[in-house]
């Protein structure tokens, strides 16, 4: 019962920034779901959009930045045709961020304890001061801020970079949101902080049964803390499934040689990294066929005329390739026909 | 705290006894002496030369000045009053306090009409509005003070006579109209330039999107978060705004008749009523240095990043 | 669909799950060639930093404009006073306090006679003393002809006339005498091809040029002086701008190269001067500068002393106030500058990649500072213009008879209830170059300095 009810449903989202050299599809026609309390993560490189599609959610999307097309419901209801006060409402409190630098994230002239407390008197006027500053404190004490008391009435620059992210979840956790995006959370932070806050957010994610959408470039975050995986490339998700299913039998040739080209220690073959070739497409003038196609080994004539749809692999597995529409060879999957393809 | 403001008054000091040792020079410099007329023979230049003290050796006479200047005694005036007191030409005559109030109104209006229209500018990015406060702002610092002075003064109150031509002591606030507008007209433009500026540039700092990002209303986004992060370079910018203003009030002084310490320090100039020059520099020279240090000071209110301890700089 | 698919090489298309909205053949599932990828890439060009400077700073339609109109003002300047008849110096005794575009009476009554002859030369109408034609020899040349006459009186406010048809002939006129187009012939004229020896020559005119801005009380025509006086702003910007850019980055580089004691000493003296109040300064030098400077001019010794001497001791007052105290904003963005730079990473990789210091100064430091000294420069410009015409207005400045665009506004003060177009015009002019100087220099720093653009 509650697992057929989805809490986010993104339908055939387009968004384009209006610049002046001409319309970036920045996001080109996305869809996913999310039940309640899942994690998804979403992959890509810089610029395949999936900054972009989050800020769309949360409507704060910035011009030249337009949605174009696509629905996101969030609980059944189109976000997109929220007005600006609804969408207020909205933001922070049933839908709340965290972002990727926190250095620069929290206004540097207002104490901890006042950027806390603003998150809960904006959406409940009625709370008091005394009241606010004490959830701001039990928050700082559940995002594993040591002294909360005091801190919380210290400034930004007081804190270091692990602990300003700290506050950051404290505040985005703070009304208590159905859904936290997180984009690239942890990618300004040393390996020790990124471990310890990615540790943070999954016990934060089963205490207050919150979804997430985690945005990253690092394949390895992924891995530790969400079910799902939506790969991006250039405004396309490419492939989704469930998280084991991404990482042990990829399908798609980009999310192939993503993961080739991640680091792995716990394989005992230390296989030899192996980068994927190209740079990414200029959105401003895509490619007619499949994005991916001008970098792909295995590119085929179709591939660079059509774009390629989604070939369900089951339990919810998806890729876009015209890989997937060839006859399967002795067991292997189509995608095995590589070997023959580099070889010819 | 006060181990650095104790540090800045330290400085401040050495910056006036700096001043004191250039404007001596510079005016022993000027050829000729102030007691030099049709009439005068050397005799009567030579005594009264020794009468002044200007017959000793130049380093004795700054070392006079610095001796008297910190009893508190500014000197007596050579030529333009003789004999009566520095300190009462200019505090007792009310030329401080005219040139002191029409700089503070100024200011004043620089910065209480500036970095609002400044906000104003940035809230409607894009708009007819902030269109024509570019505008308004862009050719108002591009016009001279001698030119804006001189045009209000032709349409107001030689065209329209809705307004004095003479402003004298600023006995009415028709009298402050003109020289306050003129005087604070440049900076306004430059202080909402700024705010505009700094107002956008704080808009699209990482915090504002976080704020956001929490619900907070635009508004509140706006006064709240980006306004005391854009007040910082307009702060900073006050100090030169004083300078300036002291500047300005030379122009705005002659043009409206206004007999303050600016108009009598070009005079002062001009006369090489040597006490004179050298109390009116170190009184504008203060002034500019306090609104320095109130800026200073004004900085740590509104950024708790900086800390003004001793060991600094 | 299956016998499209009968070869199958090297892939095996399953044709039933492609989705039947696609109609491909097994020919589309063959591998693609390199080139066609390649084909599918949008090459970027690499544009070098200047291109890319110039490219932004073309776009940006208001410093666009700007520019052009403050080229329309260097011409005015520059180019302005070769075009029209009348020099900022002269005084024309007969056009007095004229408003714009105002005629005198005598070029009213010139103007009157000017389609009934082939040309004429009205003694009134010259500058100076100049209100007499002595007698003499004089020639005129008039469609490719020459015509020589001798006067045998001297003819004195009056308008010479040529009148060319059968008989070459010479009319006068007396300015007030013309009623109804009568004048009498004073000479026959005689075609020649040498005039004699020492004669001199009269230049005949069909028209008057207008007075556009008017004149001023000594019969100056105020745009000649205005011309001038802009040309001497926009020289006084651009030198003093220079002298700032040289010592400043002098200065700047010395001290953020050297850092350590070096740059302690030398930044405590930049805060000194940067808290000395300028103008109370600026003022002493005025006066101070003025009478050595005069002598070290008279003295005459060098080229140099002559070519300063040449523009006058306020306008070399004014250069030396800017080279003693105008620098320092300049020598601390360079000297913030280069220490920025000396710490870039890129710079210590390409230390690390082996590049020697000639290398990096040109390839990495260079191209970065120079954004911040183009668009320092050239708001130090306007600034400069600024300072010169507050000191001219307060009758600091240049001196006569040389004229700034704000010891013109000076000289309008006297007369500005009666004419105040004689501020107006200079007043605007400064204010316009001042204006785009600005917008120019904001042009050039979202051009130069892509880090700011959002």
């Amino acid at each position: 019962m509650e697992e057929n009810r989805k809490l986010l449903e993104v339908k055939d989202l387009k968004v384009s920034f209006f610049t002046p050299a001409g319309e970036v599809k920045a996001v080109n026609g996305i869809s996913y779901s999310l039940g309640y309390n899942e994690v998804m993560g979403i992959v890509g490189e810089s610029g395949s959009g999936k900054s972009v599609e989050a800020y769309s959610i949360i409507g704060l999307l910035q011009s030249p930045g337009k949605v174009t097309g696509g629905s996101i419901l969030f609980e059944g209801e189109n976000v997109l045709e929220y007005d600006a006060e609804k969408m207020r409402q909205f933001r922070g409190n049933k839908v709340s961020m965290i972002f990727q630098n926190p250095m620069t994230c929290l206004n540097p002239v207002y104490t901890i304890g006042n950027q806390l407390m603003e998150a809960l008197t904006c959406h409940d006027k009625s709370i008091s001061k005394e009241q606010a500053k004490a959830r701001a404190i039990q928050m700082l004490e559940l995002v594993g801020i040591n002294n909360a008391a005091k801190r919380v009435d210290q400034y930004p620059h007081e804190f270091s970079g692990g602990m300003r992210q700290r506050a950051m979840i404290a505040m985005a956790l703070i009304c208590e949101p159905k859904l936290l995006i997180a984009d690239e959370p942890t990618t300004a932070l040393d390996v020790t902080i990124q471990a310890q806050i990615l540790e943070l957010m999954k016990d934060l994610q089963k205490k207050e049964n919150t979804s997430i959408i985690f945005i990253t470039h690092n394949l390895g975050v992924v891995a530790e803390i969400c079910d799902r995986v939506s790969v991006m490339y250039a405004g396309h998700i490419v492939e989704q499934g469930l998280v084991q299913d991404i990482f042990y039998r990829p399908q798609h040739p980009y999310t192939k040689g993503l993961i080739a080209s991640t680091p792995r220690l716990d394989e005992e073959d230390q296989e030899r990294l192996v980068p994927i070739e190209g740079t990414p497409i200029d959105l401003l003038n895509p490619p007619k066929g499949c994005n991916f196609g001008p970098r792909c080994k295995n590119c085929m004539k179709i591939c660079l005329r059509e774009k390629p749809p989604y070939a369900d692999l089951g339990e919810g597995h998806i890729s876009a390739c015209w890989l997937h529409f060839m006859k399967q060879k002795s067991g292997k999957t189509a995608l095995a026909g590589k070997e023959n393809a580099a070889n010819e | 705290m006060t181990g650095y403001i104790i540090k800045r008054i330290i400085v401040a000091i050495l910056t006036l006894l700096v001043i004191m040792t250039v404007t001596f020079l510079l005016m022993n410099a000027i050829p000729g002496s102030p007691f030099l007329t049709e009439k005068s023979t050397p005799e009567m230049i030579a005594r009264a030369n020794a009468k002044y003290g200007l017959d000793k050796p130049l380093y004795v006479q700054l070392w006079n000045y610095i001796k008297s200047y910190l009893k508190g005694d500014l000197g007596t005036s050579l030529k333009m009053q003789e004999g009566t007191p520095v300190s009462t030409i200019i505090f007792h005559q009310g030329k401080f306090e005219l040139s002191l109030k029409l700089g503070l109104y100024a200011l004043l209006l620089a910065v209480v009409l500036g970095i609002p229209l400044g906000c104003i500018a940035a809230y409607n990015r894009g708009t007819w509005i902030d269109g024509f406060l570019r505008v308004v702002t862009t050719v108002g610092v591009a016009i001279p003070t001698f030119v804006l002075a001189t045009l209000l003064l032709v349409t107001f109150a030689v065209k329209l006579q809705w307004l004095p031509t003479v402003s004298g002591s600023l006995t009415t606030w028709k009298a402050y109209v003109m020289p306050v507008i003129s005087l604070s007209f440049y900076y306004l433009c430059y202080v909402a330039k700024l705010t505009r500026t700094s107002m956008l540039d704080a808009i699209n700092q990482d915090y504002i999107r976080t704020a956001r990002a929490k619900g907070v209303k635009t508004r509140s986004v706006i006064l709240k978060h980006a306004l005391r992060n854009s007040l910082i370079p307009v702060i900073t910018y006050l100090g030169p705004v004083m300078a300036g203003i002291i500047t300005g009030s030379f122009v705005v002084e002659s043009t409206f008749s206004i007999p303050g310490l600016g108009k009598y320090f070009v005079q002062s100039v001009l006369n090489r009523d040597y006490p004179v020059i050298m109390a009116t520099t170190v009184v504008l020279s203060a002034l500019v240095i306090i609104m320095n240090l109130v800026v200073d000071i004004a900085y740590k209110i509104v950024d708790p990043r900086i800390t003004l301890t001793s060991k600094e700089a | 669909m299956d016998g499209k698919f009968a070869k199958i090489s090297p892939f095996q298309v399953d044709p039933d799950k492609i989705p039947q909205n696609f109609d491909l053949n097994e020919e589309d599932f063959m591998p693609a060639e390199e080139a066609e990828k390649a084909s599918m890439v949008e090459k970027h060009k690499s544009v070098s930093y200047w291109k890319d400077a110039w490219r932004r700073f073309r776009k940006n339609t208001v410093s666009m404009v700007a520019l052009a109109i403050f080229l329309v003002c260097l011409l005015f300047a520059f180019l302005g006073p070769k075009l029209i008849p009348y020099s900022y110096g002269d005084q024309y005794r007969s056009s007095q306090k004229l408003g714009p575009m105002e005629y005198s009476e005598n070029e009213q009554t010139a103007l009157s006679i000017a389609d009934s002859c082939d040309g004429f030369f009205a003694t009134s109408l010259q500058p100076g003393s100049m209100n007499a034609i002595k007698k003499g020899d004089y020639y005129v040349q008039h469609g490719g002809k020459t015509y020589a006459f001798t006067l045998k009186k001297a003819v004195e406010k009056s308008i010479l006339i040529l009148k060319a048809d059968a008989e070459p002939a010479l009319f006068v006129v007396k300015e007030k005498d013309i009623k109804d187009g009568q004048y009498e012939k004073i000479q026959e004229l005689e075609l020649t091809d040498t005039p004699v020896e020492g004669a001199k020559e009269i230049k005949l005119v069909k028209t008057v040029f207008p007075h556009v801005f008017g004149t001023d009380s000594a019969g100056r025509d105020i745009m000649a002086r205005t011309m001038y006086g802009a040309r001497v702003s926009i020289l006084i910007g651009i030198v003093a701008a220079l002298i700032v850019l040289v010592i400043g980055s002098i200065y700047g580089a010395i001290s953020g190269l050297a850092g350590g004691a070096v740059d302690f000493v030398m930044m405590r003296i930049v805060e000194l001067i940067y808290s000395i109040p300028e103008v109370l300064i600026v003022l002493l030098l005025q006066v101070v500068l003025k009478d050595p400077l005069q002598a070290w001019f008279d003295s005459g010794t060098s080229a140099f002393a002559q070519a300063m001497g040449d523009l006058g001791s306020g306008i070399v007052s004014i250069f030396i106030t800017f080279a003693l105290l105008y620098w320092v904003t300049m020598a601390r963005i360079v000297r913030g500058q280069v220490l920025q730079l000396k710490k870039q990473e890129y710079v210590t990789a390409a230390t690390a990649l082996g590049a020697s210091n000639g290398r990096i100064i040109r390839r990495h430091l260079l191209p970065n500072c120079v954004g911040a000294l183009v668009i320092t420069t050239c708001l130090q410009i306007p600034s400069a213009i600024f300072l010169e015409s507050f000191l001219s207005f307060l009758g600091l400045g240049v001196s006569a008879p040389m004229a700034s665009l704000g010891s013109l506004c000076s000289d309008a003060l006297e007369t500005i209830s009666l004419y105040p177009y004689r501020l107006v015009f200079p007043g605007v002019i400064l204010t316009v170059i001042v204006l785009t100087l600005n917008l120019v220099g904001d042009g050039l720093r979202d051009a130069l300095d892509p880090r700011l653009k959002k």
